[in-house]
């Protein structure tokens, strides 16, 4: 007060008389820091939690995204490969390979045994061979080891090496690949069966 | 007046230590500012002066009160208005906030699978888009073009499969916002919208463009979509869902509740559209429905199928239809109707084929159902397949003149050739013979048709399933008390037809057939269906008997169903050409062909059973149109099920015997 007594005049003065005065004013600038640190520091804190924040929802958006393309992309192989597995595509491919239809289902036991009339497929309408007789006809049926139902059907056209794999080939699953797959997956293998040897029975078939 | 003054006068506080000092500027001061209070000590020195200046103020008091009390009444109201607000109406208006500040969705559940016995899918959904517009956009005045919509709609065309001039129209919906131009559209297609739409946004961008998206008004709007992966396999069975993407006919509505699963909600707190990230959110998430697995074995099914569809076409058939059964455990392998429907696309549907009529057609099945009466007359012990019964070229029985479907001197045969040659006359002669008068014999054989499942539902609950039609024994009219023995006068379905045949092919037992195996819940796991009801219909010994009869009918010379015979095999079966009831008409005409049957003879794994309504080109015999039918299918199931020949003689029993002169 009693520097301010010098310029202070009037009611400036008589406010002037309202403020504290002393030793208080010694500790005023680390409190005034302090409160610029907080509020400073708060804004910056608010600042960064945003950016984060949102940072996070631009990684999920983006994520989001792709789990959507990702799931139409798999949703789209999906039908493709439904189209190709489809029974009506496989006929037709099959046919296009020159396989036919096999006709009435025959076996062959472990013994070597014959159960059921093999018979030729008959060719609605005859196509020629892609192929001459490979290996095919033989592999299948060395796959062919389980005991009971070791047995195979026959009745492709001739001397193709889709003969004795596509009893059925339009279908392919049933007397193909279907039991072949079902015995690899027994655990037997792929063993050579001594006995079996499939064109035999083809012949006496024809 | 003046003594009073003083007290009245407000004193301000404050002031009061500065009286010192403005002494020298009283005479100032409260000059300029008469309403402030002055000084005591210049009002005590000039009372007199002052007195005019000052403004002489009412009783304050009334105003004081008045004020109180108009104040008294705003916070009255205030406080009112508060409560309302707070209390009386709190619920209503926290709920009103909470739609501004709380959004919520629907988070749709996603429907089931149906799958095949060997789980590969049947039915399935996947995402997909409703392709929309909003014709305003494509307007003059917004487009600045004349023909916006011709050429939007020319690009678009080829994208969604649709005719131009459709497009157009559509985009020229006049005062509309909204317009559907594709229902359910793969994201491939959407994608390929979205950058057509982009490079048109650029090149409207880039110099010499008119700054205006000739695609900006197409948008989209996500939805699923039920996809049938086979097409047309198996449609009937499945049946189909509508827009909404519910179930509405076959399985999909049957199984509607399972398939569906339950729709989630969220809620969130959101500010401009956008969710608030600390704020959270709750709901309850979605369900998905269960995913369903049949019986059916989509490779059979596809043999059934297509064997079936190509007799129909070629004999010009009305329908047909081929049921596959495994014998052992009544489950249907296939269920194939002609001509079928490709659900995926119902608009191009004929709506008399999108039922499954397997189950849902009745008709009197001939002479396939005379191995009931066989079962029944030996099951009583009335006759044995080697009683002789010597067959009349015509019999008259009641108001009517019974013969047979061919011409023939009289027969000499045995039971088993009753069944073999399919002769109408030896099937009443032996089933006059069950019970002491005609009325008893009808009563017996009602209680065996019943208890062969013929009159009621299969117990596959299928949605529109037919019970059969069978009249009370008591009922039967005249002419058919002998009719209904080989086939006539009463109704069923297919998959009952088939029912009887597996019934004799598992020993006598009737099991209940069975379409479902079983589901699986969101969980992973899976649930089997309960297991089907079986009741005994006729003794093992009784069911062996009518099999090996059964095999005369295919393997003896004279037999009607050579047709089905497959080399190697004992294949038990049984023709049917029955007069058929024109479902238009209400009378006889045209014919049903049928054949049913089972194979391997003695150790019976595969029914299969086939019916041709109506065929008008060509042969309409049962053993000659469905045997090669029967064949073709039960090869196909044997070689699928790996089926191997037993490998026993067949049994051959004797058709005909040499009548004694």
């Amino acid at each position: 007060m009693s520097t301010a007594k010098g310029p202070l005049k009037g009611r400036a003065a008589q406010l002037g008389r309202l403020m504290p005065s002393g030793p208080s004013s010694a500790a005023r600038t680390p409190f005034v820091l302090l409160v610029v640190v907080l509020l400073g520091g708060g804004l910056i804190t608010l600042l960064l939690l945003n950016s984060a924040l949102n940072q996070g929802s631009f990684k999920l958006n983006e994520l989001k995204d792709k789990t959507t393309e990702l799931t139409d992309e798999e949703q789209a192989l999906q039908r493709d490969v439904d189209d190709y597995a489809a029974p009506d595509a496989l006929e037709r491919r099959a046919r296009k390979l020159g396989m036919v239809p096999g006709g009435s289902p025959a076996f062959l036991g472990p013994d070597g045994r014959v159960l059921g009339e093999p018979s030729v497929a008959v060719a609605p309408k005859p196509t020629p061979k892609p192929s001459a007789g490979t290996g095919a006809p033989g592999t299948p049926s060395a796959t062919r080891t389980d005991a009971s139902t070791a047995l195979r059907t026959f009745g492709g056209p001739a001397d193709t090496g889709t003969g004795p794999t596509g009893a059925f080939p339009a279908d392919g699953s049933p007397a193909g690949p279907g039991p072949d797959a079902q015995d690899r997956r027994a655990g037997t293998g792929p063993v050579p069966a001594p006995p079996v040897t499939v064109p035999a029975p083809t012949q006496t078939g024809r | 007046m003046p003594p009073k003054e003083p007290p009245g006068r407000r004193v301000p506080g404050p002031a009061r230590p500065a009286r010192p000092r403005p002494a020298s500027a009283g005479a100032r001061t409260p000059g300029a500012r008469p309403s402030r209070p002055a000084p005591r000590p210049a009002a005590k020195r000039r009372p007199a002066a002052r007195q005019p200046r000052t403004i002489r103020l009412g009783s304050p008091r009334p105003r004081l009160r008045l004020i109180s009390l108009g104040l008294t009444l705003v916070m009255l109201v205030f406080v009112v208005r508060l409560l309302q607000v707070q209390a009386v109406d709190a619920g209503a208006y926290a709920a009103k906030a909470d739609k501004y500040r709380f959004q919520e969705y629907t988070l749709s559940a996603e429907r089931g699978e149906i799958t095949d016995r060997n789980g590969i899918a049947l039915a399935a959904s996947v995402d997909a888009y409703d392709i929309t517009a909003d014709p305003k956009l494509f307007t003059r005045e917004e487009s600045k073009t004349a023909d916006a919509p011709e050429q939007a709609a020319a690009l678009l065309a080829p994208i969604l499969g649709k005719e131009p001039a459709e497009l157009a129209k559509k985009l020229r919906t006049p005062k509309s916002r909204y317009t559907l131009l594709a229902r359910k559209q793969t994201p491939q297609v959407w994608n390929q919208i979205k950058d057509l739409k982009r490079v048109y946004g650029q090149k409207a961008q880039a110099v010499g463009g008119n700054g205006i998206n000739l695609l900006g008004g197409i948008l989209s709007e996500p939805s699923t979509k039920r996809v049938y992966p086979n097409g047309e396999l198996a449609a009937g069975i499945l049946g189909y869902v509508n827009a909404e993407g519910r179930g509405a006919g076959g399985l999909e509505s049957m199984l509607d509740p399972e398939l569906a699963g339950r729709d989630g909600k969220i809620r969130f707190t959101a500010s401009g559209g956008r969710q608030v990230p600390t704020a959270g959110s709750q709901g309850t998430p979605a369900v998905p429905g269960s995913d369903i697995e049949l019986t059916i074995d989509r490779d059979i099914q596809w043999a059934a199928q297509q064997a079936i569809s190509d007799q129909v076409r070629r004999s010009k058939a009305d329908r047909g239809y081929v049921i596959v059964q495994d014998t052992r455990t009544g489950e249907v392998l296939a269920m194939a109707n002609a001509p079928g429907f490709d659900p995926n696309d119902l608009s191009a549907a004929n709506a008399a084929a999108m039922g499954n009529a397997a189950l849902q057609d009745a008709y009197e099945p001939g002479s396939t159902s005379k191995i009931m009466s066989m079962a029944a007359v030996l099951e009583e012990g009335k006759a044995a397949p080697d009683t002789h019964v010597t067959v009349p070229n015509r019999l008259h029985r009641g108001d009517r003149l019974f013969k047979d479907d061919v011409d023939h001197k009289t027969w000499y045969l045995t039971l088993n050739g009753v069944l073999a040659r399919s002769s109408n006359i030896g099937t009443i002669l032996a089933t006059g013979r069950l019970g002491a008068t005609q009325a008893e014999s009808n009563r017996i054989l009602h209680s065996y048709l019943r208890k062969f499942g013929i009159g009621s539902p299969t117990g596959l609950h299928y949605p529109g399933e037919t019970p059969g039609i069978l009249a009370k024994p008591q009922d039967w009219s005249t002419s058919q008390q002998y009719t209904i023995p080989f086939g006539q006068g009463l109704s069923v379905s297919a998959m009952q037809a088939a029912s009887v045949y597996s019934t004799i092919a598992n020993g006598g037992v009737r099991i209940e057939p069975t379409l479902v195996r079983g589901t699986k819940g969101p969980d992973g796991r899976f649930t089997a269906a309960p297991a089907p009801k079986e009741s005994r219909v006729v003794s093992e010994k009784t069911a062996k008997s009518l099999a090996q009869m059964l095999e005369s009918v295919v393997d003896d010379e004279d037999g009607t169903g050579n047709k089905a015979a497959i080399p190697g095999y004992r294949v038990a079966g049984k023709t049917g050409t029955a007069n058929r009831v024109d479902p238009e008409l209400g009378r006889y005409k045209g014919y049903t062909a049928s054949f049913a049957g089972f194979a391997p003879a003695d150790q019976p794994r595969v029914t299969v059973y086939c019916a041709i309504q109506n065929p008008t080109k060509g042969n309409y015999f049962g053993g000659q149109i469905c045997g090669p039918i029967y064949k073709k299918v039960m090869e196909f199931a044997l070689k699928t099920l790996h089926v191997a020949p037993t490998g026993s003689a067949p049994a051959r029993l004797p058709v005909d015997f040499e009548p004694t002169p």
